[in-house]
């Protein structure tokens, strides 16, 4: 194969999203199937974190760093993996990964823990996007906090909310306010789903409302961390008035659509006759400083 | 790294200590004039050698005093002003002149007096549309300013200095729009961020001065081989006051340049020429209030007509800047307005539905008036870059 470099006897990309809650590794082979997936809490130390999560990676694949073809990195911290050969958005990267999954995806939205995001995609590309402000309100910080406060898993509001009959209206999603609303109900009586379904509204009212100038179109397809939430998947489907598909790991699809664009950048350059530039290859163990 | 051409080094010494130059002028006997935004007609100042000093804010010093008289929701750039000047660091100005910017600019005229203390002020109550009777207000507002200026100086304001005065600032905005012709090449021959420093280098120094600055910058860049490079998108930035550089040095250390703006510290104040009618103020009132295209003023002459088709209106008011993107071949737009700005604010979902309709691809940047803020919006930008190039 003309893409592998000296020395490299298979042919893999590495896509890592290094967002501001969750890290996320992919490696793909040849046929675009995932051999190794790993994801961590971002936590203050990016760049070594970064190692540890490709390391543990390679791993879990039976690979050496040499294996790898391309190391594409997206995500907040992109600029902070030391190996990575090019940086990309994390817009452009779930934008490719989620068109893997449903190729038919017209509108994609992504919860994470500090932002929303919502992608026009036709044919696999990214057309406009809209994106939370740097408020973390409506996003899956927002939840951590009051599910902290209820003394909950966060993981568990999902499920609760599917028992609500009545589910209350916030008014706000401002994590400051909205935990002031949600005492205030639960003092008046109101039960703990119905409580909790009200917050899942919130969230995909905000989040309908930031997509709407995009154009509400199916198919929808929600990722993130959020989207591992069925009460916020299900309000996102009554809020949106049409089904939204999930994939199987909604966490990923940054990770994996950064390996299919490396995979792809690498195509490009070689078929335009161009050496691929590929940063260095070794994994070092980094300082919080560097 | 190349040494930087001594007009953009000079431009940039003075963006960086805008004041040295004015206290020279000072200890020269001159009297400094600040003025805020861009209405106060500095080529009445300049007649009477007065040395007009545009006020900014500044966005890397956090605002500490100004919010014990401004509301936290009003536009961080004058809030930025009023802490300055309570903190002294416009304390060597002589006077001030303020205009209706807008509500909070016109409320901040009180309050800097109030709280400030400038020894003279002067305020210039700017209408906001292009009515017929609109610019009869703006006419009729001239006489007082001019007196209260030459009371201000201590002499009269002879025509043909007046004259001379618009003929100075009118060869400023010729040789700002020479500068920009430079700006249509690929790669541009100076960059958005050297532009930003230049034009508030000249927002700050006697206007001839900032003529000779301007020639020189002219034909150094014209000549240097260290430039911008040629990068996938060509930008024109459209917005609210950008009197940092911190904006567009994270635009342009992505895949991008700068190559046209329609900002206020930009080309905005110089693209139209005073014109020098029989009756010299007819001809600053005519410009100042309509043909500076600045979203304070709404610019839509004839309401019932004109309002009544949606596209007709933005054509109206904004078919400038399709020419701006034909002209200087800008392949995307970045709209940029300061958060709680609502005179800009208002003026997007038009701009953007403008662009739309011409298929000129665009992306919204509100920012806070600060630098670190500025972080969160790479990704967009970049994110917009992908999509364009």
């Amino acid at each position: 194969m003309r893409y592998l470099r000296e020395g490299v006897v298979s042919i893999h990309f590495a896509g890592i999203d290094l967002g501001s809650t969750m890290t996320k590794i992919v490696i793909l082979d040849e046929d675009e199937q995932i051999k190794a997936s790993v994801v961590y809490h971002t936590g203050a130390e990016h760049r070594r974190l970064a190692n540890k999560v490709m390391e543990e990676a390679l791993s879990k694949a039976g690979l050496s760093i040499d294996d790898i073809s391309f190391v594409m990195a997206t995500g907040y911290g992109r600029i902070n993996v030391p190996f990575a050969d090019r940086q990309i958005t994390e817009l452009s990267c779930h934008a490719r990964g989620v068109a893997s999954f449903f190729p038919s995806v017209h509108l994609a939205i992504d919860i994470g823990g500090q932002d929303a995001k919502g992608l026009k995609i036709r044919d696999g590309k990214l057309l406009d996007f809209v994106m939370s402000d740097k408020c973390a309100a409506g996003t899956g910080r927002f939840l951590e906090v009051i599910s902290a406060s209820l003394g909950l898993k966060v993981e568990d509001l999902g499920d609760i909310s599917l028992r609500s009959t009545q589910k209350i209206s916030v008014s706000s999603t401002c994590t400051v306010f909205a935990q002031q609303e949600v005492i205030k109900h639960l003092s008046a009586g109101v039960p703990l789903e119905d409580v909790i379904a009200g917050l899942h509204d919130a969230i995909a009212g905000r989040t309908a409302r930031m997509v709407n100038r995009l154009k509400i179109e199916p198919d929808v397809v929600f990722t993130g961390g959020v989207a591992k939430n069925i009460g916020v998947v299900k309000a996102m489907e009554e809020n949106l008035r049409c089904p939204v598909l999930v994939p199987e790991e909604p966490l990923l699809s940054g990770a994996i659509g950064a390996a299919l664009l490396g995979k792809e950048h690498v195509l490009k350059a070689l078929a335009r006759g161009e050496t691929i530039q590929t940063g260095k290859r070794r994994l070092e163990e980094a300082t919080f400083f560097q | 790294m190349a040494e930087p051409s001594r007009g953009l080094l000079r431009a940039q010494e003075i963006y960086q200590d805008r004041s040295k130059r004015a206290l020279e002028l000072q200890q020269q006997g001159k009297k400094i004039m600040g003025y805020l935004c861009i209405y106060p007609v500095p080529e009445m100042m300049t007649a009477l050698d007065i040395v007009p000093y545009r006020i900014f804010g500044d966005m890397r010093e956090p605002i500490t005093k100004a919010d014990a008289y401004m509301p936290t929701v009003n536009c961080a750039f004058l809030r930025s002003c009023l802490d300055l000047g309570l903190k002294e660091r416009y304390s060597f100005l002589d006077g001030i002149v303020t205009s209706h910017i807008c509500d909070v600019g016109s409320s901040l005229s009180g309050l800097w007096n109030y709280a400030v203390k400038t020894p003279f002020s002067h305020h210039i109550d700017t209408p906001h549309t292009l009515h017929d009777t609109a610019l009869v207000q703006e006419r009729g507002l001239l006489p007082d300013y001019q007196k209260a200026l030459e009371k201000f100086a201590g002499r009269k304001m002879m025509t043909e200095n007046l004259r001379e005065a618009i003929r100075v600032h009118n060869e400023q905005r010729a040789l700002v729009r020479e500068l920009y012709e430079l700006k249509k090449q690929d790669p541009p021959l100076i960059s958005g961020v050297e532009t930003i420093r230049v034009i508030k280098a000249i927002q700050s120094i006697l206007a001839d001065e900032g003529n000779e600055l301007l020639r020189e910058v002219i034909n150094e860049v014209k000549e240097r081989s260290d430039g911008p490079q040629i990068k996938s998108a060509r930008l024109l930035v459209w917005g609210s006051i950008l009197d940092d550089t911190a904006l567009p040095e994270m635009i342009e250390s992505l895949d991008a340049n700068i190559v046209m703006d329609d900002t206020c510290v930009g080309s905005r104040p110089y693209f139209n020429d005073v014109e020098i009618t029989s009756d010299l103020m007819d001809g600053l009132a005519q410009h100042y209030l309509m043909d500076i295209k600045c979203p304070r003023t709404f610019r839509t002459r004839d309401y019932y007509d004109v309002r009544k088709d949606y596209m007709k209106d933005l054509e109206f008011r904004f078919s400038y800047l399709s020419d701006y993107v034909r002209d200087w071949k800008a392949n995307g737009v970045i709209m940029e307005s300061l958060r709680y700005c609502d005179t800009h604010g208002y003026e997007v979902a038009g701009v953007r539905d403008y662009l739309d309709s011409l298929g000129i691809p665009s992306i919204y940047l509100e920012h806070d008036y600060t630098e670190g803020a500025l972080a969160p919006l790479r990704t967009r930008v970049q994110g917009f870059l992908e999509i364009i190039s």
